[in-house]
Formats: structure tokens, sequence, C-alpha cells
């Protein structure tokens, strides 16, 4: 890989130990990646605080707590995604009725190791959908390096800058990434033409729908037709599905997203190498995928994968006002959201109907840990597909569909969420 | 062996070294995070054909990878001595690279041909990730 006479300073050590160990880290990672040469960021960082890709390259936390006593910071804005080594619950964990997490020993051990990564100028911001509280959003045309399902597709198709799914403390604190894949404005043009033939009309419509275009697409970069107006929520849900149904981190919708006023311009006058429609049938498939249920008796409703917005909570706190669950109910969201909806009166609510409001984790994240449940109920995709092997060998039942039906299966104990 | 026939593949080395083995292949892509069982080492996805199939030793051949950055779970398999002897794949991104960099076995990606419709499960395959060379012996 070719490197610069700055990189090539930082590997001879010349930026100090910490410094040489990430360029060591940039360097095999970009050469099995098959990249050419780093990319100076200019965007902003999104990672797992505590984790690294690969131990060998560990930076120890007695070396970042040094940084930060230096007063050394991250090179671009970073934020934090949820911790997951291990993961735990950010907020309202006091109240969850599960161990480890509802014990405040476990909660203040694992937030310790994150202060010097937040003294270096990690954002406390926790959560998978960090971006739609992190105040700053890189450029279209800038380079990042983030993390997780839902949020990789953020930055490279809604928001136009160019990342791979590597956001980790290396990236953050050299600012450099390997340049290939999604840095390269070749591997960014659509090759694929999806034509939505049936009209998106729930939040769950748009969940299904990511995930048959993410199996039809796998690495492919789509360019997306016919999908209506999607709200930010639908586009989350619809991201976080693309990127788990397959592996879609880039999309255009022409017209709408910032690389795309055209569908001419998604394919850059290529022809696309494969065109797909997508029906209500389609969506029907997913649906029947995603129901993993027989009994309809329910134990335990999730909510919030990934993290609910604010327009999300003040739906779920509608729905229980005034109600009684039957059933645990956990809605998870993110902690800067979770703020607003406390000053708003929402988690009361919640929590008079006999709901949890938590935010910084899920059950998949947490390793399986939620009121105890033979049968659950979810309204996302990514957390259902998951949660059963997850919890292996333990055998979960799995229920799907809208937020309406679980908010139902919490009042009333009974699944009754059917196709429509 | 007068009963098998080589086929010779040509791809990209991600890590480098030898390896032989028999190959485990799935045309379906494999998902990680907690639909990779890392001790056990095998896939613990609902519905996947190579569900509970064991790939430890196996020249674990692939399509894709789709979904979250637990894919690395399949490197971390050799924390528990349950990993692939080698990591064939179509076509990947990071996650793969990642999760190979974990694994430290010949990896091998970017063939001249489809390795998953070459390859079969059962066939015998040497691995050269040096060079990005793929022997497979065909059984029958």
């Amino acid at each position: 890989m070719f490197l610069t006479d700055e990189e090539k300073g930082i590997l001879d050590g010349k930026q100090g130990n910490v410094a040489q160990k990430c360029m060591q880290f940039l360097i095999a990672y970009g050469d099995a990646a098959g990249a050419e040469r780093l990319v100076d960021l200019n965007g902003t960082v999104d990672l797992h605080p505590g984790q690294f890709w690969v131990p060998d390259y560990v930076i120890t936390p007695e070396e970042i707590q040094t940084l930060a006593d230096k007063g050394e910071k991250f090179k671009v804005p970073t934020f934090a995604n949820k911790a997951t080594n291990p993961g735990f619950i950010f907020d309202g964990w006091e109240g969850c009725g599960t161990l480890p997490n509802s014990d405040p020993e476990y909660h203040k051990k694992c937030m310790e190791p994150f202060t010097p990564w937040i003294r270096m100028g990690m954002v406390p911001t926790f959560s998978c959908d960090s971006y739609l509280v992190s105040s700053v959003w890189p450029a279209v045309g800038t380079h990042s390096a983030w993390v997780e399902s839902s949020a990789v597709p953020w930055a490279n198709a809604i928001l136009g800058s160019r990342s791979n799914f590597d956001g980790c403390f290396q990236t953050a604190y050299l600012g450099k990434a390997p340049a290939y894949d999604m840095h390269l404005n070749e591997n960014r043009v659509a090759t694929v033409l999806v034509e939505c033939a049936c009209e998106l009309r729930t939040d769950m419509d748009y969940d299904l729908f990511g995930w048959a275009v993410g199996e039809a697409c796998g690495l492919e970069v789509p360019a997306l037709v016919g999908i209506g107006k999607p709200t930010t929520g639908q586009i989350v849900k619809m991201n976080s599905s693309l990127n788990t149904g397959g592996q879609v981190r880039m999309y255009h919708i022409p017209g709408v997203t910032p690389e795309a006023p055209t569908v001419e311009d998604a394919f850059k006058g290529s022809k696309y190498k494969k065109k797909i429609t997508i029906t209500r049938n389609d969506l029907k498939r997913v649906y029947e995928l995603m129901t993993y249920a027989t009994d309809d008796h329910v134990d335990f409703v999730y909510l919030g994968c990934p993290h609910y917005n604010i327009e999300e909570l003040q739906k779920v706190a509608r729905l229980l006002d005034g109600k009684k669950c039957k059933t645990p109910v956990w809605v998870m969201t993110n902690p800067l959201t979770f703020r607003a909806a406390e000053m708003m009166g929402l988690q009361d609510t919640i929590q008079r109907a006999g709901g949890n409001l938590l935010s910084g984790a899920c059950c998949g994240l947490l390793m399986g840990e939620m009121p105890p449940s033979a049968v659950m109920a979810t309204d996302a995709a990514k957390q259902d597909y998951y949660i059963t092997g997850i919890v292996y060998p333990k055998k979960l039942q799995v229920w799907y569909g809208t937020t309406e039906d679980c908010i139902e299966a919490a009042l009333t104990g009974k699944w009754r969420g059917e196709w429509r | 062996m007068a009963d098998t026939k080589k086929v010779v593949l040509k791809g990209r080395k991600v890590i480098g070294g030898v390896a032989e083995g028999e190959a485990l292949v799935s045309k379906m892509p494999l998902m990680g995070w907690g639909n990779v069982n890392v001790k056990g080492g095998f896939t613990v996805e609902r519905n996947h054909p190579l569900y509970e199939v064991p790939f430890k030793g196996k020249v674990l051949v692939f399509t894709e990878p789709r979904g979250s950055g637990g894919f690395v779970g399949y490197g971390r398999t050799r924390q528990f001595g349950v990993n692939p002897t080698a990591f064939l794949y179509r076509k990947g991104n990071n996650l793969t690279v990642f999760a190979a960099m974990n694994m430290k076995v010949p990896t091998v990606t970017d063939f001249d041909q489809d390795p998953t419709a070459v390859i079969e499960t059962g066939d015998y395959v040497r691995v050269d990730g040096d060079n990005g060379i793929v022997e497979v012996l065909k059984r029958k």
C-alpha cells in the first residue's frame, strides 16, 4: 500500500507508540482489503466504544488513559455507537428487572472504561442510530468511518458521505481509513434497478421492503424507485433491513438522495446489471420468514430496533396512555432521545402502563438478556432474525408485526397480528 | 487419482499461507453476530442449509456476507479452536476482511470464477493464500 511521508513517519513511531500501533492496524487491514492507499477522514467516525475489530491490534485501556491524560483528541467528530463488550443498558436499567443490568454496580463497572474515550472527544451517544442525535453530520462527498447496519447506509446513501463498516479507535485517532470500496466513486454507482410495484404504507412495509431488496441485492448498489416518501423512522427501518437481509451499504433514491438527482445519474449513464420488481407478495414472504411462532400467548414485547426516535416514542406513549400491560414491554431508544422523552412525560406514560423505557442497548446486544420468555414479539426484522440465534440453544418463538400489533400483544398478552 | 478431476481458481489474496481440506460450501450468504455460534463453530441462522453444521477444519466456501459487524465472529471461532482451515468467498467487504484477520487462515476472494458454483461440499481443496490460487479436486 502506498504511504505518504506523514504516514511513513507514523509507522516509524514519530507520533508515538499508540499512533504507530494504529497505523500498523490500518496497513494490515488495508493490505487484506486490497486498498492501494489510505484516505484522510474529513467526515465523522461512529464506533463501538471499547471494541477492537482485531484483538491483535488492541489499544489497551491504560494506553487510552495515558492519551486522555495528555489531552490528546480524536481527529474527527467521533460518536459512540452501542458498547458491545459487554453491552449494557444506559438509561432506565434500574427498573428493567433483569440481571446483570439492574445491578447498580454492573452499570458503574460498564461505564468506567469510557471516561478516557469521552475525554478524547467521543460524544456519549451510545446508540445504533447515534446519527439521529449526533448534532453534526458529515457533508456530501466527505470520508467517514461508521459502524452498524442502519447507520452505514445512512452515511453513504442519505448523507452522501463515504464510509465502509470500519469505525474504530484507530480510524478515529489517526483520522484515516483504507481507501477502497465505498470510498471510491466507481463503487458507489448503482448496479441494480429496484422497482417497487406496491404501495409502501406502514413502517412495517419499509422494514419488509428493505429485507426483500437486501436479499436480492447482496453487496450490489440498488437504485430504488417507486418507494413513496418515507419518514425518518421508515428510512431507518429500511436501512436496517437492507443491511441485515443483505449487505446493502449504499443505494440511491433518484430525486431524493444526494448522489442521484435522476435515475440516469444513479447509474452514471451505464445500463443496470439487473432489474428487480418488488411486489406485495415479496413483502408477505418476508413477513412469513419473520413470523417464527405458533403459540399466541406472548410473554415479552421488544420495541426499538433500531433505537426508537421521538416520533416513535410518542406513538408508543399514545397507544399505552391510561392502559395497563399484561406482559413486560421494553421500549428502547438512544440516550439523548431518552432525555427528551423524560422531559415530555413520555417515560412517565410508558411506565404508568407497566412498560419500561430504556436506552443504549437491545436484547440481542445483551446476549438475550430479557424478562423470562418463551414467546416474544417485536416490530423489527433485524432483532427478530438475530434473537433466535443469540439465545441458542434455548428455543424462543418470535412474533413479528406492526408496532400496533406489538402494543396490543403487550396489553392483552395475546398475539393477534396477521398479514393484511 | 484417476477418478478425480482438478479445477484451478485464481483469486486475490486476503490472508496468506497454505492449507488444504474438505470443502463446506454455502450458496446462501453467511450472517454473523448472534447467528454464528462462535464456541461451536457453526451457523445458528434459522432457515440456513448449514444450520448446526460444523465448519471446524473445513475449507469454508461461501457467496457473500450479510448483516451486522458481528460477522467478525466467524474469525473469533479461532479462539475456541473451531475455525475453518481456509476461508474462500465470492465477494466480500470489510466484514469478511476483519473475520479473516481474526481467523488467520489462508483466505482468498475476487476469483475468476464463482467458487460456490465450482466447488461442492466434499471436494478436496488446496489453498495457496499467498498466490491466491485454489486447486479443487472434484470427487467422482
